[in-house]
C-alpha cells in the first residue's frame, strides 16, 4: 500500500488519507471478529457482545472529550482520575439521599468533572503548562483528591438504588442503555464539531496554532473551552461508570485514561491535532474492546491487552507520520514537474563572458 | 479641462483617488536604513508592480503596510486620511492584505473553511452554514475564473491553488489591496495564466494589487504602473507601458560604484571544487560549476532562484536528487553537515539568528560548536581551548564583546554574524560557502567581513558568495555565477561585470 | 563584587537548598528523630531508584525530548531479571541481561524518535503502555521474591549499619552522570540539541546519532534504577515503579530543568530529590497518606513550571525597558532583535533564494 502510495497525485493521496483510517479500522474489526469467532465459543454470542457494548460505552463517552482536546494539540492523561472522582461523590451522594433523581446524580459527576476540566484548561493556556505535564500532575491530584474525598470509605452496591444500577443493567431494544448513552453522546459530540463554530475552532487550532491566532481565533479561550468539555464528559462517564461497576472507592477506574488514549489515537485523531472524526474513535474504541474481549474469551493473559494498546498506539502514530511524508515528497515531485516544464517551455538566454 | 473642435468641454476622466499613498516613509533596523523616504501612491483598480533587487526595501514596505512592522518616519493615507496601522489585525481591518509564497493555510480542512476559518457563516440557528460558505466560495471562485471544488482537502493541494486560495479568502473578506509577493515562483506557465487572468478579473472589481516581482517579463505583461526601488529609497514611479525592461534594470542598479572593496587581487590556482549537474527536484537542476584556489566566486540572482537550495544541498543539509562533487579531486557525497565539514567545506547559513548561532550560549562555545572533536580529546570538555579559540577570533575580527563568555543573544547582529564567521573559520575549510554574510549588517561590520573574505582567499582559502547586494558581488569576487530559476544562466568575469548584465542574467533579459 | 557573588546565590540551587533546610526543620518538629544520623542517611533510600529514573530523564528533557516511558522499562528490566533468576541463572548474568534489556528497549524508543523523527512524547505514551504490558505477560502478575543476598544490598544493605549503599549508589551516579553532561562533549551536543536542534545540525553536531543515545541512555538508568529498587523493595513485580512517574517528572523539573530542552544541572535534580525525600518523608511523619501525598507533590511540579516560565516572561519583558533606552546585560539588544524580525519575515519567502 505504501508503493501505491508513491505513485499517487497529491489531492489522491490527501483523500486516501481521510477515508484510509475509517477503512482500515473496519477491515480490522472484520478480522479480529472472525478470527475470534472461530478460535473462542462464546464470541458471537448477543450476551458477549452486550458485554462488549457495556464496555466500549464509558471509553466512547469519555473519548469523546479527550477528542477535543487533541484536535488542539493538547492532550488530557487526568481523565481516569477525574472518572474515578465523579464516581465516587455522584455515588455517594445517592447513597445517602436515596430519593435523588438520577438525572441530579448525573449533573452532579458532569459538575465535578466541569471543574476539573476548567482547571486543566487553565493551567495549560493560562500558566502555559504543557499539557503532558499539567495533566500529568492533576492526574495524580485528582487522584489524591479521590483518596481525600473517600476517606479509606467505599461505596457499595447494596447502598445504591436499584434504578441507578439498573442503568448498567437493563437493555432497552437490546442494546445496553450505558451504550444508548454513549451513542447520544457521540452524535452529539460529532454534531458540535460539525456544527458549531467552536467546534470547527478546535479543527484550525490543532492544524495551524498561528494562522489561527491571526485569523482572529481566540485560542486560548478555546483550549480551556475543549478542557472543560472533555472534564465533563470524564464526569458523566464516572457517573455511568458507578452504575457499572457500583463498588466505588478511591482507585476507580484506575489507568483507564489509557483505553481512552488509545481509542483516540488508534482512531485517527492526528496526535498533531487538526484531524480526526468521532466516528473514527467509536471504531477505534470498538476495535480495541473487541480484541480485548476476544483475549479474556481465549483466556489469554489480559496484559497481553496492555501491550497491545501500546503497541497500536506507536503504530498509529508511526502510520500518521509516513503517509505526512508521502504527500510532503508528492508535492515537492510536482513541483519539479513544474519547474522542469517551464524551463523546457522557455530557456532563458545564457550570457557567458570568459 | 480641455477643450475638443467643437468648443465643448470634455471631461478627461480623471484618475480614481489613491486607495494608500506613502509620504516620506523610513524605516531603520540598528543604523540600517531598510526604507528611506519612500513617497508613491496606490490606486485602486490598478496592477501595480514594486521591483527592486533583494535588500532594495520591497519586504519592509510590506511589513509596514501590513502592520507588523512599524515606520519610523513619514506617514500612511489609506483612503484620505492619515493612519497608524498598528498591527496585522488593523491592516486587515483597513482591507490590506499579503500573500506570500507559501500561503499560510490550514491543511487539515477544505477550501470553503479555510476561506471562511475563524469567521464561519452561521445559520439562525448559530450553527455553521456549510451550504452558505461552500455556495459563497464557489461563488467567488467562479468570478475568479478558478476551478475548484469547495469541499477539497486543502492538503493536497498544490501551490497554486493555495494562492488561489489566498486570494479567494482576501476577497471574501474584502480586502482592497491586495499585496501578492513574488507569487509566480512555483507555478507552471499555464497556472501563470491563470494568476494573470484572476489578477486582472480582481483589478476589475477594483480591487488594488501590490505586485512584487523581479520577473520583468511578468511585470510588462500585467503591471499597469511600476515603482523601482533602489537601496532603499524610492527611484520612479511611472505607467507600465512608458518603461522598457532594459530601463527598468538600469533604474534598478543605477547606483555609483563609489564604495571600496579591499579586495587585493590573488593568483587563482588551481580547481579546488567541481560540480556537476546538480539536482534537487524543484528547486534547481543541472548545476555545474568549478572552483578555484584563492577564488572568490559570487553566486547572484534573485529570491527563489535556488542559490540557497544548492549551498545546502553541497553542505549535506538537504538530501541531492542527483549530481556529483568533487573536493581537491576526490569525489564527495555530501550526507550530512558533519561529513561535509570533515572534507573542508564550511557554510554559513543566511538566517543567522535561527541557524547560524544557538543564542542562549556564550560566543566561545558557539564559536567551538564546530570543532569541538578537535578540542575534546577522549570526549572531555576543555573549556579552557575553547576560550583561547573564542579570543582568538574576537582579536582578529574585531568582534565587540565584554568576554568570550558573554552570551551571543546579547550582541549586536554585526558581531553575532562575526561569532558565526569564527565558527567556520575555526574550522579551517577549504571551500567556505557563505550566505549572504553582511544581510542586515552596519557598514563597519561590512568592512571587517570583506577584509576578512580577502585575506583569506589571498591565503588560498575558496569562497562562494552567496549574494544579492551588487556593488558587493562586484567589488569583491573574481568570477561571478548568476542563477535563475533553479539553473546557472550566466557566467561573469570580474572584468566584464557590470550591475546590469548581472541583474539582466538574472532576470532572463537581454543586457542593453 | 557583591554582584558576582549575588549572581552565585540566587541561582535555583540555592533555592532548592533553602527549601530542603526548610523542609527539614519542618520535620524535626513533626518527630525527634529527624535530625538523627541514622535517619538521614537513610532518608532517600526508598527514592533512590526515583532518582536514578530522573537523572536518566535528564539527560533526554535537556536534548529537548521527553521520555515517559522509564517507568515501564524499570519494570521490564526487573522482572527479565526475576525471571531469569528463577530458571536458574547466575544473578550477576541476569543483573547484566536486566541492563541489556532496559538498554534495548530504551534504544527502540532512541530508533523512533532519533531516526524516524516521531514526536518523542506520542512515541513513549505508546511505549509506556506496551513496555508495562511486556511487564505483566514476561511475570504474570505474580511477583518473585527470592533473591540473593548480595544482589539486595546494593539498593537494600548498609555499611556499618548506617551508611546505605543506596545513597551510595545515587550519589555516584550524580556524580558519574554530572561529568557526562557538564564535561563531556556528548553533553555540550546535548545543550546545543535541546536548545536549537537545526543550528546544532547546521554546525555538524550528530544530532540523531545524540538523540538515539539519549534514549539508550535513559533506558539504561531505568535498569540500574531497577536494581535499586529491588534491592529496597525485596521484591520484582511487574508493576514496579508503576505511579513513580509523578515523582521523576518532578524531580527533574524542580531540579531547575527547562522542560522545553536546553537547560538544567544534574546537581538540581540530585537536590531537587532531596527535597521530594524530605517533603514526602516529612509527610508521612505528619501521617498524611501517600495519595495525599501525591496531590502535594504534583501541586508542586505545576508550581515549577509555573515558575520557570514566569521567570522565562519577566526576562522577555524587561526587553520594552530595553527599547526605552534602559540597557541591561544579558539582554537582546533591541537593534539585534528588530533585525532578527527584519530577517523572520525576509524568511517568509525563503524556500528559494
Amino acid at each position: 500500500m505504501i508503493a501505491e502510495l508513491r505513485g499517487l497525485k497529491p489531492q489522491q493521496i490527501a483523500a486516501a488519507a481521510f477515508r484510509l483510517r475509517e477503512i482500515g479500522l473496519v477491515i480490522a474489526l472484520g478480522a479480529a471478529v472472525v478470527f475470534f469467532a472461530i478460535r473462542a465459543p462464546n464470541f458471537l454470542t448477543v450476551g458477549n457482545w452486550q458485554d462488549i457494548a457495556r464496555d466500549v460505552a464509558i471509553v466512547v463517552v469519555v473519548a469523546v472529550g479527550e477528542t477535543m482536546v487533541v484536535l488542539t494539540r493538547n492532550i488530557d492523561l487526568s481523565v481516569a482520575s477525574i472518572v474515578g472522582l465523579s464516581a465516587y461523590i455522584s455515588a455517594d451522594y445517592l447513597a445517602s439521599h436515596p430519593g435523588t433523581a438520577l438525572g441530579v446524580a448525573a449533573l452532579i459527576a458532569v459538575g465535578v468533572g466541569t471543574v476539573l476540566g476548567f482547571v486543566n484548561g487553565l493551567l495549560v493556556v493560562v500558566a502555559r503548562i504543557p499539557a503532558i505535564i499539567a495533566t500529568l500532575a492533576t492526574l495524580a491530584i485528582y487522584r489524591g483528591l479521590s483518596f481525600q474525598v473517600t476517606a479509606g470509605d467505599q461505596v457499595s452496591a447494596f447502598q445504591l438504588p436499584d434504578r441507578f444500577l439498573d442503568l448498567a443493567a437493563s437493555k432497552p431494544l437490546g442494546l445496553p442503555t450505558l451504550a444508548w448513552f454513549a451513542f447520544a453522546v457521540a452524535i452529539a459530540g460529532s454534531a458540535v464539531l460539525r456544527w458549531t463554530r467552536w467546534g470547527r475552532d478546535f479543527y484550525a487550532i490543532g492544524s495551524n496554532p498561528e494562522a489561527a491566532r491571526f485569523a482572529g481565533i481566540p485560542v486560548g479561550r478555546r483550549i480551556i473551552l475543549a478542557f472543560t468539555i472533555c472534564g465533563a464528559l470524564s464526569g458523566l462517564g464516572g457517573f455511568l461508570w458507578a452504575s457499572r461497576f457500583p463498588n466505588v472507592d478511591a482507585v476507580a477506574a484506575t489507568d483507564f485514561e489509557l483505553d481512552v488514549i488509545t481509542a483516540v489515537v488508534i482512531g485517527g485523531v492526528n496526535v498533531f491535532g487538526g484531524s480526526g472524526t468521532i466516528f473514527g474513535v467509536v471504531l477505534g474504541a470498538v476495535l480495541v474492546a473487541t480484541i480485548q474481549d476476544g483475549f479474556t474469551l481465549l483466556r489469554l493473559s489480559e496484559f497481553w491487552k496492555m501491550f497491545f494498546n501500546g503497541a497500536a498506539i506507536v503504530v498509529a502514530v508511526t502510520i500518521d507520520a509516513l503517509v505526512t511524508r508521502r504527500l510532503q515528497d508528492a508535492l515537492r515531485r510536482r513541483r519539479a514537474e513544474v519547474l522542469a516544464a517551464r524551463h523546457a517551455a522557455a530557456p532563458p538566454r545564457p550570457e557567458a563572458a570568459p | 479641462m480641455a477643450v475638443d473642435d467643437d468648443n465643448r468641454v470634455r471631461r478627461t476622466p480623471s484618475p480614481p483617488a489613491p486607495l494608500v499613498e506613502l509620504h516620506g516613509v523610513s524605516r531603520s533596523y540598528g543604523g540600517v536604513r531598510a526604507v528611506d523616504g519612500v513617497s508613491f501612491s496606490v490606486r485602486p483598480g490598478t496592477v501595480h508592480a514594486l521591483v527592486g533587487e533583494n535588500g532594495a526595501g520591497k519586504s519592509t514596505l510590506v511589513k509596514i503596510l501590513t502592520g507588523i512592522v512599524q515606520l519610523d518616519e513619514g506617514e500612511l493615507v489609506i483612503d484620505g486620511e492619515s493612519r497608524r496601522v498598528g498591527d496585522a489585525q488593523t491592516a486587515h481591518r483597513l482591507g490590506i492584505v499579503a500573500m506570500y509564497q507559501e500561503p499560510t493555510v490550514f491543511q487539515d480542512l477544505t477550501v470553503a473553511e479555510n476561506v471562511f476559518a475563524g469567521r464561519h457563516i452561521r445559520t439562525r440557528l448559530g450553527t455553521v452554514d456549510w451550504r452558505a460558505m461552500r455556495r459563497e466560495t464557489a461563488r467567488i471562485l467562479g468570478e475568479l475564473g478558478v476551478e475548484i471544488d469547495p469541499d477539497t482537502p486543502v492538503r493536497g493541494l498544490g501551490v497554486a491553488d493555495r494562492q488561489l486560495l489566498e486570494i479567494t479568502k482576501a476577497l471574501s473578506s474584502s480586502a482592497r489591496l491586495l499585496i501578492m509577493d513574488e507569487p509566480t515562483a512555483a507555478l507552471s506557465s499555464h497556472e501563470v495564466e491563470n494568476l494573470f487572468a484572476t489578477i486582472r478579473r480582481l483589478r476589475d472589481r477594483g480591487v488594488a494589487v501590490l505586485y512584487i516581482s523581479h520577473r520583468l517579463e511578468e511585470v510588462g505583461e500585467l503591471a499597469d504602473i511600476v515603482t523601482i526601488l533602489r537601496d532603499g529609497r524610492h527611484i520612479e514611479t511611472r505607467a507600465a507601458n512608458e518603461l522598457s525592461q532594459g530601463e527598468i534594470i538600469r533604474l534598478m542598479v543605477g547606483r555609483s560604484l563609489d564604495q571600496l572593496f579591499p579586495k587585493e587581487d590573488v593568483e587563482v590556482g588551481d580547481v579546488v571544487f567541481k560540480a556537476e549537474g546538480l539536482s534537487r527536484g524543484g528547486l534547481f537542476a543541472d548545476v555545474s560549476f568549478e572552483l578555484h584556489r584563492g577564488e572568490i566566486v559570487a553566486l547572484a540572482g534573485f529570491v527563489g532562484s535556488g542559490r540557497t537550495e544548492v549551498a545546502r544541498a553541497i553542505f549535506g543539509v538537504d538530501p541531492l536528487d542527483e549530481g556529483q562533487l568533487w573536493i581537491e579531486g576526490r569525489p564527495f557525497r555530501p550526507r550530512s553537515p558533519r561529513r561535509a565539514l570533515r572534507r573542508g567545506l564550511a557554510y554559513l547559513p543566511e538566517d543567522r539568528i535561527h541557524q547560524g548561532l544557538i543564542q542562549p550560549m556564550s560566543i566561545s562555545r558557539n564559536a567551538s560548536m564546530a570543532v569541538l572533536p578537535g578540542l575534546t580529546p577522549g570526549g572531555i570538555l576543555r573549556p579552557w581551548r575553547e576560550t583561547a579559540l573564542a579570543r582568538r577570533f574576537m582579536e582578529q575580527l574585531r568582534i565587540k564583546a565584554s568576554s568570550p563568555s558573554q552570551i551571543v543573544q546579547s550582541l549586536s547582529g554585526g558581531n553575532q554574524q562575526k561569532v558565526v564567521l569564527s565558527k567556520w573559520l575555526a574550522a579551517e575549510p577549504r571551500v567556505l560557502l557563505l550566505d549572504e554574510p553582511t544581510h542586515g549588517v552596519d557598514v563597519g561590520t561590512k568592512a571587517d567581513v570583506h577584509r576578512e573574505i580577502s585575506r583569506l582567499a589571498a591565503q588560498g582559502l575558496t569562497i562562494l558568495l552567496i549574494s544579492s547586494e551588487l556593488p558587493e558581488v562586484l567589488g569583491m569576487s573574481d568570477r561571478i555565477l548568476v542563477m535563475r530559476e533553479g539553473r546557472l544562466v550566466a557566467e561573469l568575469s570580474r572584468a566584464d561585470a557590470t550591475q546590469e548584465r548581472v541583474i539582466a542574467a538574472a532576470a532572463g533579459v537581454a543586457a542593453a | 563584587m557583591t554582584r558576582v557573588l549575588l549572581r552565585l546565590v540566587l541561582r535555583w540551587e540555592t533555592l532548592l537548598i533553602v527549601a530542603i533546610v526548610g523542609g527539614g526543620i519542618w520535620s524535626a518538629t513533626l518527630s525527634e528523630f529527624f535530625f538523627t544520623r541514622i535517619n538521614l542517611l537513610d532518608l532517600a533510600t526508598p527514592y533512590v531508584f526515583i532518582g536514578l529514573l530522573a537523572f536518566g530523564l535528564t539527560f533526554v528533557v535537556i536534548a529537548g525530548e521527553i521520555d515517559i516511558s522509564v517507568t515501564s522499562i524499570l519494570a521490564v528490566s526487573v522482572v527479565s531479571f526475576a525471571q531469569l533468576l528463577d530458571h536458574g541463572v547466575n544473578v550477576w548474568l541476569a543483573t547484566a541481561a536486566g541492563l541489556g534489556v532496559a538498554a534495548a528497549l530504551g534504544l527502540v524508543n532512541g530508533l523512533l524518535v532519533g531516526v524516524l523523527n516521531l514526536p518523542s512524547l506520542a512515541v513513549t505514551l505508546g511505549t509506556l503502555a506496551a513496555f508495562q504490558g511486556l511487564a505483566f505477560v514476561i511475570l504474570s502478575g505474580e511477583g518473585v521474591a527470592e533473591f540473593p543476598q548480595r544482589y539486595l544490598s546494593i539498593g537494600g544493605g548498609y555499611s556499618k549499619q548506617e551508611l546505605p549503599h543506596a545513597l551510595v549508589l545515587l550519589v555516584a551516579a550524580a556524580f558519574v552522570l554530572g561529568l557526562l553532561l557538564h564535561a563531556t562533549r556528548f553533553g555540550r551536543y546535548l545543550f546545543a540539541i535541546g536548545s536549537n536542534r537545526e543550528a546544532a545540525h547546521l554546525s555538524g553536531v550528530p544530532a540523531s546519532r545524540v538523540r538515539v543515545t539519549v534514549f539508550v541512555i535513559s533506558g539504561l538508568m531505568a535498569g540500574i534504577a531497577g536494581i535499586a529498587y529491588v534491592g529496597f523493595f525485596g521484591s520484582a513485580r511487574a508493576d514496579a515503579a508503576q505511579g513513580s512517574l509523578l515523582d521523576v517528572v518532578t524531580a527533574v523539573v524542580l531540579g531547575g530543568v527547562n522542560i522545553f530542552g536546553g537547560a538544567g544541572t544534574m546537581v538540581g535534580v540530585f537536590l531537587a530529590l532531596i527535597l521530594v525525600a524530605v517533603l514526602r518523608n516529612g509527610m508521612q511523619l505528619a501521617n498524611v497518606g501517600g495519595d495525599t501525598q501525591n496531590i502535594v507533590i504534583g501541586v508542586l511540579l505545576l508550581a515549577a513550571i509555573a515558575a520557570g516560565n514566569l521567570g522565562r516572561a519577566i526576562q522577555d519583558g524587561s526587553i520594552s525597558l530595553a527599547r526605552l533606552g534602559i540597557r541591561r546585560r544579558g539582554v537582546i539588544r533591541s537593534d539585534a532583535k528588530e533585525a532578527a524580525i527584519a530577517m523572520s519575515v525576509e524568511s517568509q519567502t525563503p524556500k528559494g533564494r
